[in-house]
């Protein structure tokens, strides 16, 4: 059975229409990667998945259980149910928690009382996926650098049992460098039986390092990127 | 069945032209327009046009508001003086004093745009100033009103002083408190009536009390707060519609705005403080003469209650609109005033209300048209989102730049046209095709050589006779005359019927990729 | 002089609990919740319903009595905090302007609570039968009665219990979590709305408790709110909304001002004395004593 099956989504915010009827299934154990252009939808389809759009339609299947639907207004309310259910989401612009310390914001991650009891565990291997964290602990979320904020925020979602990890744009804003090491830690993370779809808009980041890669384009989904590289939109071009 | 719908010609009505005031026009004299007095405002908004039925000119009123205004105000006026009961006369005297305060407070809310709450506390101010006044040396009301514009005033420059400082939430709830220490303070304090919970009575009065007791002095007190109202409106339609509002309007909304308003040298701040002052005077003011109306004052004037029951009014009414705040007066004080057997219910019924415009409209009674517009636009922006599933390359919203809308239908059917196509090229067809290119075919075939046949010449294929009878190739059209056409592959075919089939294929696969 | 300082911090502790729980709701659901007042009565009538069974019964005193009293105030407070959480703040929630509206909602709630009030327990003062005894402990010149004692070891038990379980539970910290970032919240699975009548329920809690112990001294009635939420509001905006180490201090200036007010001055320019000094504050700290997170939150 396949970890979440999309069927017929469609979303957009007012009258602005994003995505188009597209369909996607992931398979347990697979990294997925999703390329495009800036506002080519990417960020709008993860934010689908966990109800965050304005308006969205069609059927989301995670696990067997129907998670999507019509729905025309209530942004977010169903959000943290969903997350609940087994999503974790590392948003575009990190949405870290810059008053709370860096400790904190991980624990925050754990919301489940089961993920709450083994959180230094947890905190642990996030730590062992991103070393730098281990300094930073005490310090307080709102001082810390671009490379840092996003590594706290990868880190949160990696702290709960989620089956699902959604990563939107882990490189945006970084240093070649950083922003490197960043997708090299992601993907060498073990997901067992979950399955993570990483959004990305630099293609070669990605290349070689997921299981399979889709292109995004204006709202659709496209070829397999492994295929077709040359079909893939402008920003496979750009970046070779 | 109604007559409308059997005409043909009213069957497909696609709106209906707003109903519009108009009057034959004077055909030896040129519109003219009145402007109030000092300004280069018109009173009413006219235009001249033809009329094509009549053949003749005429004047029309474009804005309708005054119309409305001028027929509400009547009924305001008109109600009370022809019934001529005390109770009657007496309750639109509060609905008028009240209406007043509230314009004055949406001037300070909706115009000024400060969120304060210190209005009933500068109306106590200038009415216990001008009562305590009045009864202790004997102060006539003109004076009274005087001294209540001096204490707005003052009143008003020392609430405004946190205003430059504090944010709009901040400066909100440190304004609610206000009232409350007002009250605490007149409590405790002799000379104002502490020791009778508050209550002042014995000060001047417009109308002397002795004629009180007759028709003619209700209806003359009724009439003086009905013009403290009209110049209450007055003063709104003075700082709101003319240039300091206008300013002001451009840092309305929003930090982003203020910093605009600034950006282009607007010195919103001064404005807003010029309006605050005003309206503060006239608050004042009017406190005074709600002592001359009821001969004293009392502490009711800074309850908190009190205040809430005119946010209440305002809220109703919908918020920085003056036709919202007397709307909304007239509702909250006919429910409270009126029905005075029903005890607390009845405020909690004015509650309620306001608690339900809150809830469920945007801005009150006055807001709900353009609720109503928004919702229908939202709908018809959804549905026409969902209809796009299936058959659209893009929406309307999208092609921004298109400004002939009939491509972007053609677009469509194009696309619904090569959806269907699709489906139906099986191999049967294709072998069919190879069998005979040229000749009669199935229908589905037909249909899509015929498609094939209508594409644009640029790029469309074609089939070149190198040798006749012997060597065939494919090639493609410039589509621009003088330039040649394109050799598309190497293939050489030994028969005409084969490069047709050559060429059917090249287009089926472009087809199945578009 | 150990008189004045006792009675300040009396005053100070009560207006404590109200303004933090005002606080407290708007830094984290971002409602001015002006319905405490509301809230603040319902506490007192739970109570004094509580003292009337009891009574009824038979029993006028002892620790079920004063236990009870103390645990039906919050009770009750709890209830009217959810009553007003499901009114103004649910259906509210995510629409357009939500703050003004939410303001206004509270507002209108507190208009019709107070009638409701009136209508229900009529208009006369309520009487709490004594929580901590009627005994007085003499120190020096001075003394301090149990009511007063009392009420200050609570205050600060439960702000503390409070603080401490904010501090370290899964809970405080997803209520942390929201005032700071609410996408990141919901990101994380903490449900706004769950989370927000939570903290309606707590602040109501503690607003609670202040509304039992100042009852002892000015009794419950239909306006007996009015007071507590206008000092309330002021302290919270002193102290910087959403900022609890900022309510506190500006809690004991606030309450040292009003008894020395009181004492040396008079009792009718307290009130001025108060909103002088807030405004002070304000002119010098926009943003309160400690309203740093506002900055935080931009």
């Amino acid at each position: 059975m396949s970890i979440l099956k999309l069927t017929g989504i469609s979303a957009g915010y007012g009258p602005m229409r994003v995505l188009h009827d597209l369909d996607l299934t992931v398979e347990p154990g697979e990294r997925l990667g999703l390329v495009g252009l800036n506002g080519h939808g990417k960020t709008t389809l993860l934010s689908t998945i966990v109800g965050l759009t304005g308006w969205q339609d069609g059927s989301i299947i995670f696990e067997g259980k129907e998670i999507g639907g019509r729905r025309t207004h209530g942004v977010g309310r169903k959000t943290p149910g969903i997350v609940r259910s087994g999503i974790a989401l590392a948003p575009q612009g990190d949405a870290i928690f810059p008053g709370l310390s860096v400790k904190d914001n991980l624990d925050s991650g754990a919301y489940t009382s089961a993920s709450w009891r083994s959180r230094k565990r947890r905190r642990d291997s996030v730590i062992t996926v991103f070393p730098p964290l281990g300094k930073l602990l005490k310090q307080s979320a709102g001082t810390l650098s671009g490379g840092e904020r996003r590594m706290v925020s990868v880190g949160r979602a990696l702290m709960s049992d989620s089956k699902l990890y959604l990563v939107d744009e882990p490189s945006l804003g970084l240093a070649p460098k950083i922003s490197m090491g960043l997708v090299a830690a992601l993907c060498e993370i073990d997901i067992g039986e979950g399955a993570m779809i990483i959004a990305e808009q630099n293609l070669p980041l990605l290349e070689g390092r997921v299981d399979r890669m889709l292109g995004m384009h204006a709202g659709e989904i496209k070829l397999d990127v492994g295929e077709a590289l040359g079909d893939v939109p402008p920003s496979a071009g750009g970046m070779h | 069945m109604s007559k409308t719908s059997e005409n043909p010609q009213t069957k497909h009505l696609v709106g209906r032209r707003a109903w519009r005031p108009a009057w034959p026009a004077r055909p030896d004299r040129v519109l003219h327009r009145r402007r109030y007095f000092g300004t280069k405002r018109s009173v009413l908004k006219l235009s001249g046009q033809f009329n094509p039925k009549t053949l003749k000119r005429e004047v029309v009123l474009t804005d309708k508001k005054p119309m409305f205004w001028l027929f509400g105000l009547f009924l305001l006026v008109a109600i009370p003086t022809a019934v001529g009961s005390e109770r009657f006369l007496s309750l639109f005297g509060i609905i008028c004093i009240y209406a007043s305060i509230n314009v004055m407070w949406t001037l300070i809310m909706g115009t000024a745009g400060l969120q304060s709450f210190a209005t009933l506390a500068t109306v106590g101010v200038g009415s216990y100033g001008a009562a305590y006044l009045s009864i202790t040396f004997g102060l006539p009301w003109p004076l009274m009103l005087l001294v209540g514009l001096v204490l707005g005033i003052a009143m008003g420059f020392l609430i405004s002083l946190p205003a430059r400082r504090l944010d709009g939430l901040y400066y909100a709830l440190l304004t609610l408190g206000l009232s409350e220490f007002c009250r605490n303070f007149v409590t405790q304090n002799e000379a104002l009536g502490g020791k009778f919970n508050g209550a002042l009575f014995g000060s001047a009065r417009i109308v002397p009390s002795d004629m009180m007791t007759t028709r003619l002095g209700q209806t003359l007190a009724f009439l003086t707060t009905f013009i403290v109202l009209l110049v209450a409106l007055a003063v709104f339609r003075w700082m709101n519609g003319g240039r300091i509002g206008l300013l002001l309007k451009t840092a309305a909304t929003s930090k982003e705005d203020e910093a605009f308003a600034s950006a282009i040298g607007i010195d919103w701040q001064r404005a807003r403080m010029i309006v605050f002052m005003v309206a503060s005077g006239v608050l004042g003011a009017l406190g005074a003469f709600y002592s001359t109306y009821i001969g004293g004052t009392s502490l009711q004037i800074f309850s908190l209650d009190l205040l809430l029951l005119m946010l209440a009014m305002i809220v109703i009414g919908g918020l920085g609109r003056a036709e919202g705040a007397v709307i909304g007066t007239v509702i909250v004080v006919g429910i409270t005033q009126w029905f005075t057997d029903w005890g607390p219910w009845r405020i909690v019924l004015a509650g309620a209300l306001a608690l339900l415009s809150v809830l469920y409209t945007r801005n009150g009674l006055f807001g709900l048209k353009e609720q109503m517009r928004e919702i229908r636009t939202r709908r018809q922006a959804l549905h026409r989102a969902a209809q796009t599933t299936k058959y659209a390359e893009f929406l309307p919203q999208q092609a921004p730049d298109i400004h002939d809308k009939s491509i972007i239908a053609g677009r469509t059917f194009e696309r619904e046209l090569r959806e269907k196509l699709r489906g139906w090229i099986t191999p049967e067809i294709i072998e069919e095709h190879r069998r005979s290119p040229l000749g009669q075919h199935s229908d589905h075939l037909e249909r899509i050589l015929n498609y094939f046949r209508k594409g644009p010449l640029p790029d469309k294929y074609a089939v070149y006779t190198e040798v006749p009878f012997q060597s065939y190739r494919v090639v493609a059209l410039s589509g621009m005359p003088g330039v040649p056409p394109r050799i598309v592959d190497d293939k050489t075919y030994g028969s005409l019927d084969e490069a047709y089939h050559a060429v059917f294929m090249r287009r089926i696969n472009d087809l199945k990729a578009s | 002089m150990i008189e004045l300082i006792i009675s300040a911090a009396v005053l100070a502790s009560m207006y404590g609990l109200v303004a933090i729980g005002i606080s407290f709701t708007w830094a984290s659901i971002g409602m001015l919740n002006l319905a405490q007042g509301f809230i603040f009565t319902a506490g007192g009538y739970a109570a004094y319903l509580y003292a009337q069974t009891l009574t009824n019964m038979g029993i006028t005193e002892g620790p079920v009595m004063s236990i009870g009293l103390l645990v039906s105030g919050m009770a009750g407070s709890a209830v009217a905090g959810l009553f007003v959480g499901s009114i103004a703040f649910l259906p509210l929630q995510d629409r357009a302007n939500f703050r003004t509206r939410g303001l206004i909602a509270t507002l209108a709630i507190s208009l019709i609570g107070t009638q409701l009030w009136l209508i229900f327990f009529g208009p006369q003062s309520k009487p709490l039968p004594p929580i901590f005894g009627t005994g007085r402990i003499e120190i020096g010149s001075g003394g301090v009665s149990y009511s007063q004692l009392g009420a200050i070891v609570i205050a600060t038990l439960m702000l503390t219990a409070v603080i401490m379980w904010m501090r370290s539970s899964r809970a405080g910290l997803q209520m942390r979590a929201m005032m700071m970032n609410p996408l990141g919240a919901a990101v994380v699975g903490v449900s706004v709305r769950v989370t927000g009548m939570r903290v309606l329920a707590i602040s109501g809690a503690l607003t609670g408790l202040a509304s039992v112990m100042l009852a002892q001294t000015f009794f419950v009635s239909p306006t007996s709110g009015v007071q507590p939420l206008t000092v309330g509001l002021i302290i919270s905006l002193a102290g910087g909304l959403g900022s609890i180490p900022g309510t506190v201090i500006a809690a004991a200036i606030v309450g040292l001002a009003e008894a020395l007010t009181a004492r040396y001055l008079a009792q009718s320019l307290v009130p001025f004395v108060l909103f002088g000094i807030v405004v002070l504050i304000l002119v010098f700290r926009p943003r309160g004593l400690g309203g740093l997170l506002e900055d935080v939150r931009e």
